[in-house]
């Protein structure tokens, strides 16, 4: 096969000629989608606010925008946009940090023994569906309404998917990789060292990723009862205070902070697990 | 290398090996009185079908898994562990994904405790043995099959074992890259001879690699059917009528059995 026959087969690498043929091309371009995609969303939202489909309830765009901004110049309740943000974050990252070092360790020592599973199982496994809102009533009961109750809801939905990644991924590792270690010379400690904890590490990496993001989700109810600062009680104000619009930035700064973790998250993956994400 | 299996004492030797394997209340007899001496530097082909036990033949001699009955002997010595002194090589690779190619070909010299220098010198020595050179920093995903198993024999040659053995290495490669593995192990063992134990179903790679050739038979419990003597000299020729000859041989005396 000559190198013509391979160009002439191949249309993609073509410019395009005419300008329907750039028209099309243009519309094949992801990144050309993206942008329509978005702007017919905003534009579908603000005449469905015009046209006042759900009552007069919800704001225009730019109602939103100026909200923000204004929320970030002024203080609500004695305190920025920015400084809510962090209250939330605070709370999210000490509960993260606590429910990785309490959960990572019991899914270790659930996957290496299986005495010791047998024994945390069935406790864990009663524990484990129960949705972390369903503690706030008690946990205000016994914390109060302080840092305190709202840390411990984090951490109890924080800690559930750090155990069962961990678990599961000193389970599953290939058992021909322990036959391989072993042709190789390795002794128990070894085995650990060189195939437990690397094999297992991708998994227990990803159930801190979802135990990061489950943090980030409970932080909310917990400061929707009784907070006096943080996203939810911007979100809860907003309510009260019949601001849509207070609500739907809310809303907004939050998406756009757990878009920000994720990517971080992401990017720290892509360095400390190479051989996962380097091609493809 | 013919008539000395008399003078010498065999480097391998499998005694009456027969292996069950226990499926809740049901045995599963997959080895029966298997009888088996090794040479010094021979480089033996166990050929069966799918499901004919040769594998855990295989198994059983790297100390992976206990035989039933009988034992397996390596230097007049029953294999009990698995151990560095056996190099292996397997079907699905197995490399360890978080390690490069250096990092994998060392491994068997680290658990050694080999200093650090020491032990990239071996390891480069064998990487470009088998043909890896410019690879040592790249992670197994992003080789070819071929490139991987490259790694897998070199990992396991680096430990400068007795025996090495190799369990279908080649089955998941594509015809062609397998005809020029192929080439590649008679090459890298005649550079560095050892004694090799090499399992496939494929009677072909049989007759091009082996200086014998165990079939087994093609149903379980797998029973030793016959071994051949392949005296034809090397590097062989896949098309060469005395290939072709036992091929066809081996072939036909195959097929009574399936």
């Amino acid at each position: 096969m000559s190198n013509e026959a391979l160009v002439n087969n191949s249309p993609v690498t073509e410019k395009p000629r005419t300008f329907g043929e750039f028209i099309s091309a243009l519309f094949k371009n992801v990144y050309v989608l993206y942008a329509i995609s978005i702007i017919s969303f905003l534009l579908i939202w603000d005449v469905l606010s015009v046209m006042q489909v759900l009552g007069r309830f919800l704001p225009r765009p730019v109602e939103v925008l100026y909200q923000l901004y204004d929320m970030l110049l002024n203080p609500l309740a004695g305190k920025t946009l920015m400084m809510h943000l962090w209250f939330s974050l605070r709370r999210v990252l000490i509960a993260f940090a606590i429910a990785v070092v309490i959960g990572v360790p019991i899914g270790l020592a659930m996957g290496f023994s299986p005495y010791f599973n047998a024994f945390v199982k069935p406790v864990f496994d009663l524990f484990k569906p129960m949705p972390p809102i369903a503690w706030i009533s008690l946990a205000i009961l016994w914390f109060g309404i302080g840092e305190m109750s709202k840390i411990f809801i984090i951490i109890i939905g924080a800690v559930v998917p750090c155990i069962i990644n961990s678990y599961n991924g000193i389970r599953l590792v290939d058992p021909e990789m322990y036959d391989c270690i072993r042709m190789l010379g390795g002794n128990k400690r070894q085995e650990v060292i060189e195939v437990t904890f690397p094999a297992a590490f991708p998994a227990i990496f990803a159930g801190i990723q979802i135990s990061l993001s489950m943090a980030w989700t409970t932080v909310l109810a917990a400061e929707l009862v009784g907070a006096r600062e943080g996203m939810g009680f911007i979100i809860i104000t907003g309510m009260n205070q019949s601001k849509p619009a207070m609500i739907i930035s809310g809303m907004v700064v939050i998406a756009l902070t757990a878009w920000a973790i994720s990517m971080l998250v992401t990017h720290a993956e892509r360095w400390v697990c190479p051989w996962k994400t380097k091609l493809e | 290398m013919e008539d000395k299996a008399g003078i010498k004492k065999p480097k391998i030797e499998c005694v009456n090996i027969s292996k069950h394997f226990m499926e809740g209340q049901e045995k599963n007899h997959v080895l029966d009185t298997i009888d088996l001496s090794v040479r010094e530097n021979e480089f033996i082909v166990i050929l069966g079908p799918g499901q004919s036990g040769k594998s855990t033949l295989l198994k059983i001699i790297a100390g992976l898994y206990k035989p039933s009955t009988g034992n397996a002997y390596l230097d007049g010595k029953e294999i009990t562990h698995p151990g560095p002194d056996r190099g292996i090589v397997f079907q699905r690779y197995t490399l360890f994904p978080w390690k490069t190619v250096m990092g994998n070909v060392e491994m068997g010299p680290k658990l050694r405790g080999v200093p650090r220098k020491e032990r990239r010198r071996l390891a480069q020595h064998y990487i470009e043995l088998v043909g890896l050179k410019g690879f040592e920093k790249a992670y197994p995903h992003q080789l070819s099959g071929g490139m991987k198993q490259r790694v897998g024999i070199a990992r396991a040659y680096v430990n400068n074992p007795k025996v090495m053995l190799l369990d279908e290495p080649f089955g998941q490669l594509d015809a062609q890259t397998r005809y020029f593995m192929e080439e590649e192990t008679v090459r890298i063992w005649e550079t560095e001879k050892r004694t090799v134990i090499f399992v496939t179903n494929n009677i072909e790679e049989a007759v091009y690699l082996g200086d014998r050739i165990v079939v087994l038979e093609g149903k379980l419990p797998g029973r030793m059917k016959k071994i051949y003597d392949v005296n034809l000299p090397r590097p062989r020729d896949y098309t060469d009528p005395a290939f072709l000859d036992l091929r066809h041989l081996i072939t036909e005396e195959t097929e009574l059995t399936l």
